[in-house]
């Protein structure tokens, strides 16, 4: 799990460029599978058919993390740049950039008071020395990803874009571990999460389940002066009650409940007062879609040390291998 | 049926965006006059009466939400007492000294405490409680004992009867938009005795508060070809604009903005005054906050317009309006249906 956990963490993948990512994931469960497909936005679709009389349901992860995009290089050869996603500035600065083609830069600020600090005055050198040189290696509109290695402590992890690869990461767990389930489960890869949850969308559309599930990280409040969240980091598999974009369905809340108590899955409830998910746009897909969502709680999301419990991913992984079997006709 | 009594226990019952099933119970209880009626995997209840003209007939969707806002247990303290956020827009300001209903695995009553003037700071006697300052005392003594009944997740609505004020006017908290809904029976109970061409879809909407999402999904599933939202909108009172404020008493607000599509708008105009009914002309440029602004663009496009019930203090415990509004809101809409025919409803694609 750790490794994988690695591999998905270590990958390039801003949002609209992620294929580097869905063909990691799909040497790892292609064997696992009965069928994997693309569709046009980039999305890996994993099916496991599962009995005739299932529901059918989507799970998704997004597969996108946050960035940077190249918006000018002047004459001495440093680029300036916007940010893909929600990016914070008080984690850009001495901050490295890594472009696809292997080139790493670190982000400095113009001279200015840190509160003044904003996108425009931050610049990206990439050591060059003239703009030839740097336009040798970076075009304008090149897609940048923060640079920063996985970190084993042990049961905790340290890496970029833990949002949302582990969940990605417990999506891959699962599918290895579920035989022969008796829902339909149709496992989505998502694309751009974090620029509008548009991926999932696409793929909801077309997919048109009973039941959507996002898998995907959430805030944690148990750090020195924290803002007020009851979700701490190795208290279990964080089940979502609200965020911004999605109020999860009161029978879909209770289903994961009762799996998780019964299972003896530790597990606690969610409420985020902002952010959104997946399942936020999976719930309003067509005529609805009863939609929740399974949280891996994480400390400093959106830095590029983003750090989670592996005991939470595995009661993660325990849920989604539970309601993968669970007879659902009460969402009929 | 007594529909102003019907909209009083409406809005006095608990049904926050996301766990509308109590208010979906009530109106599918009172509701006699529908053909059809189901609900969509949202919570949408959709009551469907039919028309007599011949198929292919057409399709009018009325809309308006059910939810009303909320709060949320975010934590249980030490104590027993409980903090908590927001579901949909609350005025802060109004919250503190409220009676609540805390919906644990019981509902029990409960209070928004405050530090008493005698012992606040220098400066703070003069300025607004903020959220994360205010804590619902349930009367427990310890985190234990309270966990035992609360968690995190669970909803909490205001207590708050319905009060008579004069000249007709009601005062209760959740008008914004079960007004709205009772406007749809009046309209009804007002359409039984006339004949109508087109079927008509009435629709108690979800989650509006939280981002207009019911409509979006249950326009989905119907198709209309013309869809009116009843929402609530600015009532005249003190330190508001005469520009920003529609009269209660003075019937229903006919929106104009991006949002309303033009030959329904003169079209609604025009019945008002074919039948003597009142109406105010309520201009909105930035149409975002209602469902008529997510039904415009379901699928290929919906004609909308949007009708407002005139509210005084909105997002508050005590909104005010005039039944007179919600009456006449009902009326001008069935008067519309009833003289709506294909030829009407075609000519609307050619804008």
């Amino acid at each position: 799990m750790k490794e994988t956990i690695r591999q998905l963490t270590e990958a390039f993948g801003p949002s609209g460029y992620e294929t580097e990512v869905t063909s990691l994931i799909k040497t790892m469960i292609t064997d696992f599978v009965d069928e994997i497909k693309t569709d046009v936005l980039g999305n890996l679709i994993a099916i496991k058919k599962g009995a005739s009389n299932g529901h059918k349901i989507m799970f998704a992860a997004h597969t996108d993390e946050i960035g940077v995009v190249v918006t000018h290089i002047d004459k001495e050869g440093f680029l300036r740049f916007a940010t893909v996603g929600g990016v914070g500035i008080s984690t850009l600065v001495g901050n490295r950039v890594r472009f696809p083609n292997g080139i790493i830069g670190v982000i400095y600020h113009e001279k200015a008071d840190w509160k003044d600090l904003k996108i425009d005055k931050l610049y990206i050198d990439i050591g060059a020395e003239s703009k030839e040189e740097a336009m040798e290696q970076v075009k304008i509109g090149e897609f940048g990803i923060f640079h920063r290695e996985f970190c084993d402590l042990g049961n905790r992890l340290i890496a970029k874009s833990m949002d949302d690869r582990v969940g990605c990461a417990v999506l891959v767990e699962a599918i290895k571990k579920i035989k022969e389930p008796r829902n339909a489960l149709y496992f989505v890869f998502t694309t751009q999460e974090e620029v509008g949850l548009r991926g999932a969308r696409t793929a909801a559309y077309d997919l048109e389940p009973d039941l959507g599930i996002a898998v995907d990280v959430t805030i944690t409040g148990d750090m020195p002066e924290a803002r007020r969240m009851e979700v701490s980091l190795g208290k279990g598999a964080a089940i979502k009650v609200k965020d911004s974009s999605l109020i999860v369905h009161p029978k879909v809340k209770q289903i994961l409940m009762d799996l998780a108590e019964k299972n003896k899955i530790p597990y606690q409830m969610e409420v985020l007062e902002f952010g959104g998910t997946d399942a936020g746009a999976i719930h309003l897909t067509r005529s609805g879609v009863p939609s929740g969502a399974i949280s891996i709680p994480t400390r400093y999301v959106h830095s590029p040390s983003e750090m989670i419990d592996i005991r939470d991913v595995e009661a993660s992984v325990d849920l989604v291998v539970a309601l993968a079997n669970k007879e659902l006709n009460e969402l009929n | 049926m007594d529909v102003k009594h019907f909209l009083r226990n409406l809005s006095e019952s608990s049904g926050v965006s996301g766990y509308e099933q109590n208010i979906t119970e009530q109106i599918s209880t009172a509701c006699t006059w529908a053909d059809d009626m189901r609900r969509d995997k949202l919570g949408n209840l959709i009551m469907l009466k039919r028309g007599e003209g011949t198929k292919p007939k057409k399709k009018i969707m009325l809309a308006a939400h059910m939810d009303e806002i909320g709060l949320i247990i975010t934590k249980v303290e030490k104590g027993g007492f409980l903090r908590f956020g927001t579901i949909g827009g609350f005025d802060q300001r109004v919250l503190l000294g409220q009676e609540v209903i805390v919906h644990g695995k019981t509902p029990s009553l409960g209070i928004i405490g405050a530090k008493p003037p005698h012992v606040q700071a220098h400066g703070e006697q003069n300025k607004a409680v903020k959220l994360e300052d205010l804590f619902i005392d349930l009367g427990y003594d310890t985190k234990e004992d309270a966990e035992k009944l609360v968690r995190i997740g669970d909803l909490v609505t205001l207590k708050r009867e319905v009060i008579d004020l004069q000249s007709s006017l009601l005062a209760g908290k959740a008008f914004d938009d079960r007004a709205g809904v009772a406007a749809i029976f009046e309209c009804f109970q007002i359409l039984s005795t006339l004949h109508h061409e087109v079927d008509v879809y009435g629709v108690a909407t979800v989650q509006e508060e939280v981002g207009l999402r019911g409509a979006v999904t249950s326009t989905y599933g119907i198709v209309p070809d013309l869809g009116i939202a009843i929402d609530v909108s600015f009532g005249d009172q003190p330190d508001l604009r005469e520009s920003e404020t529609i009269k209660l008493g003075n019937g229903p607000g006919i929106a104009i903005g991006p949002h309303v599509h033009p030959k329904v708008y003169d079209r609604m105009v025009k019945t008002a005054k074919e039948w003597n009914i009142k109406y105010s002309l309520d201009p909105s440029p930035s149409p975002g906050g209602t469902d008529a602004y997510a039904i415009q663009v379901v699928q290929a496009g919906v004609a909308t317009i949007l009708l407002s019930v005139p509210l005084r203090y909105m997002h508050t415990s005590i909104e005010t309006i005039d039944y007179d509004d919600v009456k006449s809101t009902g009326k001008l809409m069935a008067m519309f249906i009833a003289g709506l025919n294909n030829e009407f409803v075609e000519g609307l694609t050619c804008f």
